[in-house]
């Protein structure tokens, strides 16, 4: 297991037609890492490059098949990088190695299933809490973007307990404009709400976002007692599971 | 039109199916808010529920006219909501009328924005 401190990246270039006892060698030399017990390897395709036999492989549509670039990159700690290199010196034939010293600031860590990622949810269970009530047009956009999934998106990003769209049938607002669904309109302009509970903290730090991207609508604050609010996260390890 | 700080929240529940002179309640509704100058009413259909008749409300997959439950929130201050509290009252023969007290970050409209 790699542990933080000194270590060593090593960066191996082969062709991705290149071959070791018949099979595609940089698969050959990820197996071998795998199989030796190195910590993690990448294998990454250039898309253009060029090596000793100054011969230019390039993706151009003409040729698909063309003998790309691969790098292949795995860090170790320097005794096992040693113990590895004379192997796959013999391995990539006319590839180039490339050793270099680095520092692991931080090692992978293998994903530890019995304890939930997110042990804490964004908000307490239970007591004083704001509902916050966005009214905007199913039209209304930010940056080309649906508006009410571009609040989503960003409240998600700021950590934002939880939010509901709720589409309406008919209304009005602010533009006086009268939002109506009718059966055979495509191009509807229904009015949305999104309904947010969380802290009145998190709320007001969350304003100046919502500020500017709401250039049109209508945003209330309610006083609301949380009742519950829970997740069972061993039963979404159970669903990620059985999903293949 | 401006709204400002503390303000009045009225919803409005009944059903799809009720109607005032004629016409669908809420959309009834809507255009009596809209004659009182409020600030806004939106009108959402629920998927399920019950309520004042105790008869469960559903939509159900194949049947396209349901009683589906219908709510119409109406946000403005609490002397504008209260004017339309009588009509409400004279239209709305079967349902629920509650209100909450809200406070309004904000009410823009693009028109407003560029003046």
């Amino acid at each position: 297991m790699l542990k933080a401190g000194p270590a060593k990246k090593v960066s191996i270039y082969v062709g991705e037609d290149h071959k070791y006892h018949g099979h595609s060698l940089y698969s050959a030399i990820l197996d071998f890492l795998f199989y030796r017990g190195i910590s993690g390897a990448n294998v990454v395709r250039g898309i253009a490059g060029f090596g000793a036999d100054h011969h230019m492989h390039t993706m151009r549509i003409e040729r698909l098949t063309e003998n790309l670039p691969i790098k292949i990159e795995f860090i170790e700690s320097p005794d096992k990088v040693d113990e590895l290199l004379p192997k796959l010196h013999e391995m990539v034939g006319t590839g180039l190695i490339e050793v270099q010293e680095t520092t692991v600031v931080k090692p992978s860590e293998v994903a530890n299933k019995s304890a939930p990622q997110m042990s804490t949810p964004p908000l307490k269970r239970e007591g004083k809490a704001k509902l916050m009530r966005i009214f905007v047009g199913e039209n209304d956009k930010w940056r080309d973007k649906p508006l009410h999934k571009a609040l989503i998106e960003s409240m998600r990003a700021n950590d934002i307990a939880g939010v509901t769209v709720y589409q309406g049938i008919l209304g009005y607002g602010a533009n006086r404009r009268v939002h109506k669904e009718t059966t055979l309109n495509l191009s509807h302009d229904r009015p949305m709400m999104l309904s947010i509970v969380d802290t009145e903290e998190k709320l007001k730090a969350y304003f100046p976002i919502l500020d500017s991207m709401v250039q049109q609508g209508l945003v209330v604050l309610s006083d609301v007692d949380i009742v519950k609010y829970s997740h069972d996260y061993e039963e979404e390890e159970r669903r990620k599971e059985a999903r293949p | 039109m401006k709204l400002e700080g503390k303000a009045k929240m009225l919803r409005i529940h009944f059903g799809e199916d009720d109607t005032w002179k004629d016409k669908p309640l809420y959309r009834a509704i809507v255009e009596k808010c809209r004659e009182l100058d409020i600030a806004g009413a939106t009108v959402f259909r629920g998927i399920e529920g019950y309520g004042a008749s105790t008869l469960i409300h559903r939509s159900h997959l194949l049947s396209f006219s349901p009683d589906a439950p219908i709510m119409v929130s109406v946000i403005d201050s609490e002397d504008k909501v209260k004017k339309l509290l009588p009509y409400l009252d004279e239209m709305v023969d079967e349902g629920l009328i509650a209100m909450s007290e809200v406070e309004v970050i904000k009410y823009v409209h693009q028109g407003a924005a560029r003046s």
